[in-house]
C-alpha cells in the first residue's frame, strides 16, 4: 500500500494506524444526489453546521473523493451510476447511504423500479436511519464514521475486493446490458 | 375565437368540466379518432396554440385505453380536452408531433408506460426505464409489488466475514 521505504523505528502495524488516523482527518466528500436527502446537504456543508471542521468538503469528482454519500431512494437506472461512480473511485473508499430508503425501500417499498437494500449490490459502511435525517443525524454519521475509520472497521472497500464476484453477479442480476 | 364555437363548427359534443376553484372555462369532448388531427388543426388556428399535455388512462373494465389532448387559449383563458378511445388489446395510433413538436415526448413516455404504439414516430425507444424485462408498468394489470418482490427480494445477501484491517 506505501510505496515509500517505511522507517525502521515504525511497524507495518502501527504504520497503518498512523495512516488510518491521518486519513480520517481528511475525508474528502461526493455525494450523490439521487432522492430528497441532497436537500440536507446545503446546512451541513455551509456555515451553521460547517462540516469543514471535521475536514470533509465536498468534491467534484469521485476520483478525487474519499466518501460517497448517497443521498435517498435508488431506481435501477440511478443504480448502475451509482456502481459506476463507486468504481471510479480510489482505494480506501467509504459509503453512507441515506434514509429508509436505501435501507428497506423506504415509502417505496412496493415500488417496480426501485431497488430496495442497496447494500447488496455496493458495500454500505454506514446507514442513517430516518426519513430525512436530519443535518445533526448526518453530522453524527461523518463522526462515527471517522471513528470507525480510525478503529479499521470501515472496511467495506475491502470487502467489495474480497467479494467482487458476489457484488457483480447480483449487480447484473438487475442490469441487462452493461455498456450503456 | 370562443372553444365553444369551435366546438360548433366541428360538430361534436361538449361537455362544461367544473373543477372546484378554477374559474378558467374547461371543456371536454370526445373525438373520433381519424377526426382528431382535423380539430387539433382547427383548434390551434383559432387561438389554441398552447400544447399543454398528452396523458393515457388505462379503462381496464371497459377494455380500452384513453389518450387526452390537453389545449389552452392564451387569448380567451380556456382549457380544452380532446380524448379519444383506442381499443386495450391493440392500442395504435398515429404520431400528432408534425402539430406540435412537444408531443413527441409524450408519446415516448407513454409508449413506454402504457404500450401504447405511434405510428410515425420512429424515438419510439428505451426512456425512462431502463433494463426492463416485463410489461407495461403503468397499465392496471401489471402488479407492481409481487414484481418488485420477485426481482429485488429474491436478490442473495453478500456473504460478509467482516475482517479487519
Amino acid at each position: 500500500m506505501n510505496e515509500n521505504p517505511l522507517p525502521s523505528v515504525i511497524p507495518d502495524k502501527e504504520w497503518k494506524k498512523i495512516q488510518r488516523m491521518l486519513s480520517k482527518r481528511s475525508l474528502w466528500m461526493i455525494h450523490f444526489c439521487t432522492g430528497c436527502g441532497a436537500m440536507e446537504m446545503p446546512p451541513v456543508m455551509t456555515s451553521r453546521y460547517d462540516m469543514e471542521r471535521f475536514g470533509i468538503i465536498p468534491m467534484a469528482t469521485p476520483r478525487q473523493a474519499d466518501l460517497m454519500l448517497v443521498t435517498g431512494y435508488v431506481a435501477t437506472k440511478t443504480l448502475k451510476r451509482i456502481v459506476r461512480v463507486y468504481e471510479q473511485m480510489q482505494d480506501p473508499k467509504y459509503v453512507i447511504a441515506f434514509g429508509s430508503c436505501p435501507i428497506n425501500g423506504g415509502i417505496y417499498w412496493d415500488s417496480y423500479n426501485i431497488i430496495k437494500r442497496l447494500d447488496k449490490y455496493i458495500p454500505v459502511d454506514l446507514y442513517i436511519a430516518g426519513c430525512m435525517p436530519r443535518p445533526e443525524a448526518v453530522m453524527d454519521a461523518f463522526l462515527k464514521l471517522m471513528k470507525d475509520i480510525d478503529e479499521g472497521k470501515a472496511n467495506g472497500w475491502m470487502r467489495y475486493r474480497k467479494y467482487y464476484d458476489q457484488y457483480k453477479r447480483n449487480q447484473m442480476r438487475i442490469f441487462k446490458r452493461w455498456d450503456e | 375565437m370562443k372553444a365553444e364555437d369551435i366546438f360548433k363548427d366541428l360538430e361534436l359534443k361538449f361537455e362544461n368540466l367544473k373543477v372546484k376553484g378554477n374559474t378558467l372555462p374547461r371543456y371536454k369532448a370526445e373525438v373520433q379518432p381519424d377526426k382528431l388531427e382535423e380539430a387539433i388543426i382547427k383548434f390551434k388556428s383559432n387561438g389554441f396554440n398552447h400544447f399543454v399535455a398528452l396523458s393515457c388512462i388505462d379503462w381496464i373494465k371497459d377494455e380500452k385505453f384513453e389518450l387526452v389532448y390537453h389545449l389552452f387559449s392564451y387569448e380567451e383563458k380556456e382549457d380544452v380536452f380532446l380524448s379519444i378511445f383506442l381499443p386495450r388489446n391493440e392500442p395504435k395510433y398515429k404520431t400528432l408531433r408534425h402539430l406540435f413538436p412537444q408531443i413527441e415526448t409524450y408519446e415516448r413516455e407513454i409508449h413506454e408506460m402504457f404500450g401504447v404504439e405511434f405510428e410515425g414516430n420512429d424515438r419510439l425507444g428505451e426512456f425512462i426505464l431502463e433494463d426492463w424485462d416485463n410489461m407495461p408498468p403503468m397499465r392496471k394489470d401489471f402488479d407492481t409489488v409481487k414484481y418488485g418482490k420477485e426481482k429485488y427480494e429474491s436478490v442473495p445477501l453478500i456473504n460478509e466475514g467482516g475482517e479487519k484491517e
